[in-house]
């Protein structure tokens, strides 16, 4: 093998990582609203985005990016209790509320759309982020920039604390109480109303954190929202509803994926074989491959 | 028989209407994007309000008999009369069987099932220019031609009346017939359904063929009024405008969607410079009618009328009754 193919080889691989631990992140976001509250959240891809332009807009009024992302995830934060307060706990008790929330979702999605079309869309075309860390690590032979291994050291090291909590924190123990069984979880003492509102923060913010993870590696644009929209749900569909393990293998394998078909086709056709997936997996097992 | 009534003038209305607005070219003509969408929502309504599934790939339907119409006439030369049928019952089939297998599905993961379907065609329609010229479109699509004369101006608008009227009529008698009842059974509750004889998937089928057609036929019209046509003349938010029509003025019922029509569908065209404030719009208008009125405003009309029925003392209504009666004799 060549150095040239070599690096190719290295720089898929740690794209891969780097998408795939992104993109598991945000699956896991919207998969455990999901599985819990019982919310497809299709506007995920505008949180996701929302959190990457807040947070290029506090860098662009001299925040640094490690500040800015502390900033945007409280924003997030209280965001999301007022989508909650206003949207989401109006159907807590609607037995069929899938559809309606995923009604409502697409309704948000075009709400975001616009206001970022009539926003940050006409200020610029593509955004970037300052880096977190300067500088390059050389990996054995090849080379890697500090700020894209503190990325995906950031996103791996949530997915392991959002793995361990869910395990092992009393918190996380009702939330799949309420995902595996609402009553049971309901007469044993949980408090139903408090864990949905929990998860959908959760969730929110580990959607707001990938947004943002993904803009310190990438410049991006508003496009991005609708690729995320697709391929979380994608991921969500295919690991299985619910199912954060599903998540992420599913995540990673998109992730790499992404990175093998982007050198020699348009990232697109990555899409494209997303939607394709998403909707065998409909088709032939729509519980997933990774049910509960 | 109030009913019958309402049914006559409206369609008068909308058969008159292209003459009065004559002398306005653009009220004219977005009154004939009213009159496809009406026969779009009609169509929309028989399955999201008739069999209960959200069908979000309709505009995709639309957009395959409007390109394979296009292509039709273009290419082999065949007239707008014979192409448009022709164009329509191919992407019905081909909506039945992009449908077929999601008609096992029901609730979210239909219209999840159907959302895939439509990204997926929006993304082929761009993807494979060979008949549809990708993101540029096609344009310059000539209007239908009748009997050696181009159809044009108010002539058009009326065309586009009587097949939206055509549409409208055919689906509310499809409503009161057996299969209309079937699709009822179906959409209250399709285990009972199936439980009491009725072949669930199949009427399924029926509907989702009856629903492409429309799709189909508003599709062939949209591309030869409006001229040009490009993967974002059948995207996602199309299908979802269609489906806000029906959910705003009222599902399941025949006259909720014309409501729903003749109040949104104008609103694109009116605020043609203000595209994003529009989307904000159509998400708000989701959003209230998902959680706050789920029957549309003709259910919210119907509500309150039985409300202040309910609400009023007994005895004036039957002395009402009375000095109705009276009045009679």
């Amino acid at each position: 093998m060549t150095d040239a193919t070599l690096l190719v080889l290295a720089s898929t691989l740690s794209t891969g990582l780097i998408l795939g631990a992104i993109f598991a992140l945000v699956a896991a976001g919207v998969t455990i609203v999901y599985g819990c509250v019982w919310l497809p959240n299709a506007s995920n891809g505008q949180f996701f985005l929302l959190a990457a332009l807040a947070a290029w807009s506090l860098a662009g009024a001299g925040w640094s990016s490690a500040a800015a992302i502390i900033g945007v995830l409280f924003m997030g934060i209280a965001l999301s209790l007022v989508i909650e307060w206003v949207l989401v706990r109006r159907l807590y008790d609607v037995p069929e509320r899938n559809v309606a929330y995923f009604v409502v979702t697409l309704g948000l999605t075009q709400i975001m759309s616009g206001i970022f079309a009539m926003s940050w869309g006409l200020w610029s075309d593509q955004f970037t982020l300052p880096p977190l860390v300067d500088g390059i690590t050389m990996i054995g032979p090849f080379p890697m920039t500090n700020n894209r291994i503190v990325v995906l050291a950031i996103a791996l090291g949530v997915l392991a604390v959002l793995f361990a909590a869910l395990r092992y924190h009393p918190y996380g123990r009702a939330l799949r109480a309420v995902f595996q069984n609402r009553e049971a979880a309901a007469l044993r003492g949980v408090n139903v109303r408090a864990i949905y509102r929990l998860s959908f923060l959760l969730g929110s913010s580990i959607i707001f954190l990938g947004g943002m993870l993904f803009a310190l590696a990438y410049s991006f644009d508003l496009t991005v929202a609708w690729t995320m929209s697709v391929t979380a749900f994608a991921i969500m569909i295919v690991g299985g509803p619910g199912s954060v393990l599903g998540a992420l293998v599913v995540g990673m394998v998109f992730g790499f994926t992404q990175a093998i078909v982007s050198i020699f086709a348009s990232p697109t056709a990555a899409t494209f074989s997303y939607l394709l997936a998403m909707l065998a997996m409909l088709l032939f097992r729509p519980s997933g491959l990774f049910n509960r | 028989m109030n009913g019958r009534h309402l049914a006559i003038a409206l369609a008068v209305a909308a058969l008159a209407a292209p003459f009065v607005l004559e002398g306005n070219r653009f009220l004219a003509f977005v009154f004939g994007i009213v009159m496809i969408n009406l026969l779009w929502a009609s169509g929309m309504n028989l399955l999201y309000g008739f069999v209960g599934l959200m069908p979000l790939m309709f505009a995709g339907i639309a957009g395959i008999a409007a390109y394979a119409m296009v292509a039709l006439t273009r290419e082999a030369g065949w007239s707008f009369w014979l192409a448009t049928p022709v164009a329509a019952v191919g992407a019905a089939f081909v909506g039945v069987l992009l449908g077929l297998p999601s008609l096992r599905l029901k609730g979210f993961y239909f219209t999840l099932c159907s959302l895939v379907i439509q990204s997926v065609l929006t993304l082929a329609f761009t993807f494979f220019p060979r008949f549809t010229n990708g993101d540029t479109g096609l344009n310059q699509i000539e209007p239908p031609a009748w009997g050696g004369v181009q159809l044009a101006g108010v002539w058009f608008d009326a065309t586009l009346s009587v097949v939206a009227v055509v549409g409208v009529l055919l689906a509310a008698w499809i409503v009161q017939t057996r299969l209309g009842q079937r699709f009822i059974a179906i959409r209250e509750d399709d285990v009972l359904a199936e439980v009491m004889g009725i072949d669930v998937v199949r009427n399924r089928i029926i509907a989702f063929f009856i629903v492409s057609l429309y799709a189909a036929v508003g599709g062939c019209f949209y591309a030869s009024y409006v001229g040009f046509i490009s993967p974002r003349s059948f995207d996602v938010l199309t299908s979802l405008g269609i489906w806000l029509c029906v959910a705003f003025g009222g599902r399941g019922t025949i006259i909720g969607p014309i409501i729903g029509t003749v109040i949104l569908a104008p609103i694109p065209y009116l605020l043609q410079e203000l595209q994003a404030f529009k989307d904000v719009l159509s998400g708000v208008l989701i959003i209230v009618v998902t959680l706050v009125m789920p029957a549309g405003i003709h259910g919210e009309i119907m509500r309150r009328r039985s409300l202040r029925r309910a609400a009023a003392p007994p005895t004036v209504s039957a002395a009402e009754a009375v000095s109705s009666n009276g009045g009679a004799r």
